[in-house]
């Protein structure tokens, strides 16, 4: 008896959640050479999916001997208790505390209770057991992750900042949006290429359509698309990825709808290449040599490709407008495309050429959001500088506030 | 002098590449401290280790992103540290194939004898995985380690061949609960659920580092998904041109280190010869010399183009035209 | 109305650890490489098409379209069907990792190798010390590249030196800066494609 309140004795002390020793679980007598783990204490981790237990165990007061600790667990039911299993072994050097739910072998169900037993093993692999513990609480998911808050807040009030300049665009706010060269251009490039009769290339990137580059370079493709279908200049759109390509299809041939030209769109000027990065580049190069086309866009995502496109577009003597958010592909496009959209003047491409106020105020709201952004580098350029200079901590205080930790 | 014919460039440029790789200067290749914690890192790691090795890239940069990728693979290999091969697209999935058939060919030195996972089942069902026992175990049956190898590499133990899955971010995300889960059988059709080296590391968060060897983006979805969920070690290895792109994340700590380029690869060769662990360098120590002849034709390209630019007037027709 | 909900629902699930909600995640992280994969249908498809087209009007340069087609086919028929060796059998390699080695991997290789020679006809053309900045920017880039290689070093110790302070501290900076205003770039346009006020992409389903 005395034996079995020892471990609850233990661990009354300033813990939340006990382990409570089973009556009738004989415990193993101890080699004298090799002492014994103490109770088990097991609680609920926190923001989780109710998948993981944190499990403390204090470890025995003579550590001799002891090459590891094996944790054994098992579940309990009203149905009956099942095996125990091994599932987690620590070093003796570490500290006796552990997450358990890592291991996919073992994991952990939520709302089952458990039972832990830990046992000190020797170098001939010797297990001397510890008391038998039962967890008295089950394990829960929590509906809401207290560690994202910062994330929260943070996603909320730049959220909320779109939708600001949103509605106040919507109501008739004028926004002035700088001029955009590139983009300004869209209509002279065409209107070359309609002279010329030669046809426009538009390259929409080379990524996925879960890239904003590729989203952001489709809806300029529609405009573009519905100029061409004006002017009944030959289009020609290869893709690199199949959905892109799906989705460049349809916006190609609702553009020759809204046109009021479905009769001039050809299915085939919008085409999949391949999926390989540098064989749609050769594709690509081929078609310039090929067609000549007078006007070449390249529009979206791309990579260390880039260069070879745009100098070989440069070849061919075709006008070349470029952009992307791909930063270090922007000075192949800047030394050898007429004109380069640079960065975010990719995404307020829509924007500028649609001049609808939803779009404008998106724009606005990106800027207010950079604002705050620069207003909390500047002040941690301060404190940093105070630091140096008083030897304070107001920039790890700062930094406590905007930055998470790993919180999984 | 500003009309000449590109063609001359292209000439000046191939002269440039081929005669130094075939002269082999051999100029010395100092380290940097982005290198220098991706060796100090492995180098650490030991038989009860395992890395991660993505071949997150396609053949057309494998110039500068294998160099790397058989470098860490050569050092984790020479400290016993069990490594995954895996690759975000199907050609990179041949570039691993192609990596693991370059530390294992003969011709090479500083190769392994790869002992393959089916081979050495007996010893494995007897219960023999640990590794100084298994090399024991399998030259007692009379295996000989052929003259000039560093060593026995086992299927399974030393390294798995995972290969490519598709939608590779999510997979990243799933093994951060298991391994076995996204990938129930390697590149070789054998099961993960018997290798001793899935046994011992069954997700990510058991394992130690992840090197991306990327020539895309891909190599962020490593740090999106690994490291700011589980807080899993990462290292790039990435082409010299995307390397001025993940400083921030140096500076952050969310990489451990970098190697940018052919440049970055012929550092971790330098440190691998320096540390005794291959007794030569590689194809990446021989490319800098190639490197250097081809900086300092384009640097002369550009002096000689801007000298022609000011010396033909052009400045100021350009500055007239207000272009400047 | 399917991208209102699905963006909803994933924002609003990566906030809630509960079972529920990873179930929810799990459900879509099976799904996603399932409408990878028929997308890939439809871009073969596509490929197909267009090239039988032009093989059948005979139309220009048409005997290029069957080097696009057999390889598109063959790959796959030696990868699945007959993967055997050249010399039969099933040693390695197979007649799929010999193309792949031999044609695929030097094809690919050579492409990337166009650009230095790209490069270096655009650095004679194009790169001009037209302005102040313009300079600056030259000179960076020579230092850079100097310490990039073993030459530089040989020239002074201060070139590797300085090139490294040049991408550890400005170009550090000015990447940041660029990172995260094309991060609230992404942020705003998924917002837009999320809510609707981005419909370009749709394309004929948007009006």
């Amino acid at each position: 008896m005395i034996l079995l309140l020892l471990p609850s004795l233990s661990v009354a002390q300033g813990v939340d959640e006990i382990l409570t020793p089973v009556a009738g679980e004989q415990l193993e007598e101890p080699d004298p050479g090799l002492d014994i783990p103490g109770a088990v204490t097991v609680l609920d981790r926190d923001n989780d999916a109710g998948d993981q237990l944190e499990v403390y165990f204090e470890p025995p007061a003579d550590l001799e001997g002891i090459l590891a600790y094996n944790i054994y667990r098992r579940a309990v039911s009203d149905e009956g208790n099942e095996d125990w299993s091994l599932v987690k072994i620590i070093p003796v050097i570490e500290p006796t505390e552990f997450i358990d739910g890592y291991d996919p072998e073992y994991p952990i169900e939520p709302g089952i209770l458990y039972e832990y037993k830990v046992a000190s093993t020797s170098i001939t692999g010797e297990e001397f057991f510890g008391p038998v513990c039962r967890a008295e609480i089950v394990s829960q998911g929590e509906f809401y992750h207290t560690g994202k808050t910062r994330v929260l807040i943070a996603g909320a009030l730049f959220i909320f900042l779109i939708f600001y300049y949103f509605g106040k665009a919507q109501r008739g706010f004028k926004m002035y949006l700088r001029p955009i060269a590139g983009i300004e251009a869209i209509d002279e490039a065409i209107g070359r290429a309609t002279e010329m009769g030669k046809p426009v290339l538009y390259v929409p990137g080379l990524s996925t359509i879960s890239d904003v580059a590729t989203i952001a370079s489709l809806t300029i493709l529609s405009r573009v698309a519905k100029k061409i279908a004006l002017y009944q200049t030959p289009l020609l759109v290869p893709n690199r990825d199949p959905i892109v390509y799906t989705v460049a299809d349809e916006v190609v041939k609702q553009a020759y709808l809204e046109a009021g030209r479905p009769d001039a769109y050809d299915p085939d000027s919008v085409f999949f290449l391949t999926d390989s990065q540098f064989a749609f580049v050769a594709g690509v190069n081929g078609i310039m040599m090929r067609e000549k086309p007078a006007t070449n866009f390249y529009l979206g995502m791309f990579w260390a490709e880039s260069l070879i496109l745009a100098e070989t577009g440069s070849l061919s003597g075709a006008i070349q407008i470029a952009g992307t958010d791909a930063v270090t592909q922007l000075p192949f496009f800047i030394t050898t495309c007429d004109y380069t959209l640079i960065g975010e003047e990719l995404y307020a491409a829509s924007a500028y050429l649609g001049r609808e106020p939803k779009q404008i105020g998106a724009v606005k709201g990106q800027d207010s959001c950079k604002a705050i952004i620069m207003v909390f580098i500047t002040l941690a350029l301060i404190f940093g500088i105070i630091d140096i200079v008083a030897d304070t901590h107001i920039l790890d205080w700062l930094r406590n506030i905007v930055t998470s930790p790993i919180i999984d | 002098m500003l009309n000449i014919d590109r063609r001359w460039i292209f000439l000046a440029i191939g002269v440039v590449s081929i005669v130094p790789f075939l002269i082999g200067i051999g100029m010395p290749v100092s380290t940097t401290v982005e290198v220098e914690n991706i060796f100090d890192y492995v180098n650490e790691l030991g038989k009860d280790d395992a890395i991660f090795i993505s071949f997150d890239y396609a053949p057309g940069t494998q110039a500068e992103n294998t160099p790397m990728a058989i470098a860490v693979m050569r050092h984790a290999l020479h400290n016993d540290v069990s490594v995954f091969l895996t690759a975000n697209q199907p050609l990179g999935h041949g570039m691993a194939i192609g990596a693991l058939h370059y530390v294992t060919d003969p011709a090479i030195p500083d190769f392994y004898e790869s002992v393959s996972f089916e081979d050495w089942s007996a010893l494995r069902d007897a219960g023999i995985v640990d590794k100084d026992e298994l090399v024991s175990a399998w030259e007692s049956e009379g295996n000989v380690l052929p003259e000039g190898c560093s060593g026995w590499i086992f299927e399974g133990r030393d390294y798995a061949l995972l290969g490519y899955a598709p939608v590779f971010n999510l997979v990243i995300l799933g093994m951060t609960n298991s391994i076995e889960a996204q990938y129930p059988q390697d590149a070789h059709g054998n099961s993960t659920g018997e290798m001793p080296m899935l046994r011992d590391h069954k997700s990510l968060r058991e394992v130690d580092l992840a090197l991306s060897c990327s020539g895309s983006g891909a190599c962020v979805w490593w740090i999106t998904y690994a490291r700011e969920k589980i807080g899993m070690p990462v290292a790039f290895g990435v082409t010299a041109v995307m390397a001025t792109d993940y400083y921030p994340y140096i500076q952050s700590g969310q990489i451990i280190g970098q190697m940018g380029g052919l440049r970055g690869a012929a550092e971790y060769e330098v440190l691998l010869y320096e540390n005794g662990v291959t007794v030569t360098t590689g194809k990446a120590f021989t490319g800098m010399d190639v490197q250097s002849a081809a900086h300092l034709l384009i640097i002369f390209l550009i002096i000689m183009g801007n000298i022609a630019f000011f010396a033909g007037g052009f400045h100021k027709k350009t500055a007239l035209k207000g272009r400047g | 109305m399917i991208v209102l909900v699905g963006g909803i629902l994933m924002i609003v699930q990566y906030f809630i650890p509960h079972q529920y909600s990873q179930n929810i995640f799990n459900y879509y992280t099976e799904w996603a490489p399932i409408v990878g994969a028929f997308a890939l249908i439809l871009g073969v498809g596509s490929l197909t098409r267009v090239h039988s087209h032009k093989i059948r009007r005979k139309a220009k340069n048409w005997q290029f379209s069957w080097a696009v087609l057999i390889p598109l086919y063959g790959m796959p028929f030696f990868a699945l069907i007959w993967p055997q060796s050249l010399w039969g059998g099933m040693e390695e390699p197979g007649i799929f990792d010999f193309v792949f080695m031999h044609i695929q991997v030097p094809i690919q290789a050579t492409m990337f190798s166009l650009l230095a020679f790209y490069i270096a006809s655009a650095a004679f053309r194009a790169f001009r010390a037209k302005s102040a900045l313009a300079t600056v920017l030259l000179l960076a880039a020579v230092i850079v590249m100097l310490g990039q290689v073993p030459i530089g070093e040989m020239l002074g110790r201060w070139l590797p030196e300085t090139g490294l302070w040049i991408l550890r501290y400005p170009n550090l900076a000015a990447k940041r800066a660029i990172m995260l205003g094309v991060g609230f770039g992404i942020l705003a346009t998924n917002l837009k494609i999320i809510f609707g006020v981005e419909r370009n992409w749709l394309g004929g389903a948007g009006k």
